[in-house]
């Protein structure tokens, strides 16, 4: 079944009191999400009850070696496989989308994993985006102390900055600077209670339906544009931070495909837990673009998309990591640099070093 | 399946695909077969460049399945790539890591050696 038949899933998450809730019952009011269904977690909720598809408790079904992110969240599969069943007795229309909000401190990557993997799930539904709220008056106080944060951070492909109404200019740009630093393949949007727009976060032009992640995939690739300098890093990295890097590689010819899957695959089993997240575009000497996007040990099947953003032909990965070095990864695709058929450069990191 | 755990399959591994537009295609008959399997010769090359610097050797069995070898003879079946890691760990007892110093080393070195033998 290809891709644009199967329902688009979109990840709601965001840390506690970050304003999932607020800007999903805001975004409901607009017509455009009015044929939505709604997975949420906790009881509760107010205002999104004629749209709610299930309230569910998270209950998550380790598979395997029991590693967490490649967990199958139970409580998900049931509540999709019953609607999936309902549209096709005919009890429900079909829904344009399913939007899954996940309690504060949740990771979303088993929610990624679930839709990826399950043996039905997989084919009639795929992972859109995953949003992620930030708080723009607490969100840098819980990306000090608060490793959940963080990761959902690395995992966005859109990152929220809510209630910038009641903060100021100039914190709304350290968090910002501080998000891009943390995930510079992510977007960053800004939202506030009067917002009467955010419906774009979760419905985007209806005639493109794969339109996030190919821009997400070109922001990732645009990743150096904004320069981050040093000063930015030693503002931004406080105390609990210091462990997790991000890095963008660019190579100067095309990728052997075969070689780049054997390193990647290499480093995933050896280091999957900590590298939080790998997304970018690939230069495989085809005509277009192979978009590459991975959460922890899973990797979303790889995408051709049909043009390279500004016509810029080159691969770009983003790393997210924590305890791995960028200067470890570089010095490793610079060894396989013979098999990979391509050199790897430093676009931009975090972290300021020598080459 | 994770490629940490392994386990049965229910799908392609990421590296078996280099990306699929959705849209239908025509192909003619016997081409995707050809195709297929000269990707999984060039991925079996490919990883044995990895693998000889851990003393190990891949081989295309039957086109379905992959056996890994050390030189003692042990081996193990693997499926996919997803799957060749976790046995290559059993075999080596430690974890094949691309970050580590000895391997990049090794891989210096491989490739010197080839240079050098070069006309």
């Amino acid at each position: 079944m290809a891709a644009n038949v199967k329902i688009p899933v979109i990840i709601l998450s965001g840390f506690l009191g970050s304003g999932k809730t607020s800007l999903l019952t805001r975004a409901l009011k607009q017509p455009q999400l009015a044929n939505s269904a709604i997975i949420v977690n906790e009881f509760g909720r107010m205002g999104l009850d004629h749209h709610l598809l299930s309230r569910v408790e998270e209950r998550t079904l380790l598979v395997g070696g029991g590693c967490v992110c490649c967990s199958m969240r139970e409580d998900l599969v049931n509540a999709c496989m019953e609607l999936l069943e309902d549209m096709q007795r005919g009890a429900k229309p079909r829904v344009d989308r399913i939007i899954v909000e996940t309690t504060g401190l949740a990771d979303p990557s088993p929610i990624w994993f679930t839709v990826l993997r399950h043996p039905v799930l997989q084919h009639h539904f795929h992972v859109e985006s995953v949003l992620v709220t930030v708080d723009a008056v607490n969100g840098m106080l819980h990306l000090d102390s608060h490793d959940e944060s963080i990761k959902q951070i690395s995992a966005a492909d859109r990152v929220i900055v809510t209630k910038t109404d009641i903060a100021d200019g100039e914190e709304i740009e350290r968090l910002r600077r501080r998000i891009g630093q943390l995930n510079p393949a992510a977007e960053v949007e800004l939202t506030d209670s009067e917002d009467t727009k955010s419906a774009r976060f979760f419905a985007d032009n209806p005639d493109s339906v794969r339109s996030p992640r190919t821009r997400c995939a070109m922001a990732a690739a645009d990743g150096g544009r904004e320069g981050r300098s040093a000063e930015d890093g030693r503002n931004g990295s406080g105390g609990h931070t210091d462990a997790t890097h991000s890095v963008s590689i660019r190579f100067d010819r095309p990728l052997d495909w075969h070689a780049f899957g054997l390193w990647l695959s290499m480093l995933l089993h050896a280091r999957g837990t900590d590298i939080l997240r790998v997304k970018g575009l690939l230069d495989l000497g085809g005509e277009g673009p192979v978009s590459l996007n991975g959460v922890q040990h899973i990797i979303h099947p790889p995408e051709h998309l049909d043009g390279w953003p500004d016509g810029r032909r080159t691969s770009t990965i983003v790393f997210i990591m924590k305890k791995v070095q960028p200067q470890q990864v570089t010095s490793s695709l610079l060894a396989f640099q013979h098999m990979l058929g391509a050199v790897p450069y430093v676009l931009e990191t975090d972290l300021q070093f020598p080459y | 399946m994770c490629v940490l755990c392994g386990g049965f399959v229910v799908q392609e591994h990421w590296t078996e695909g280099r990306g699929s537009t959705g849209a239908a295609s025509v192909t003619v008959g016997g081409g995707a077969s050809r195709e297929r399997q000269r990707d999984r010769r060039d991925r079996t090359a490919m990883a044995n460049r990895i693998l000889a610097c851990y003393g190990l050797k891949l081989e295309d069995w039957n086109g379905s399945k992959y056996i890994v070898r050390d030189v003692k003879g042990s081996s193990e079946i693997v499926h996919d790539l997803g799957a060749l890691w976790p046995a290559v760990e059993k075999l080596i007892k430690k974890t094949a890591d691309p970050l580590d110093p000895a391997l990049i080393g090794r891989l210096q070195q491989q490739q010197q050696q080839q240079q050098s033998g070069r006309p």
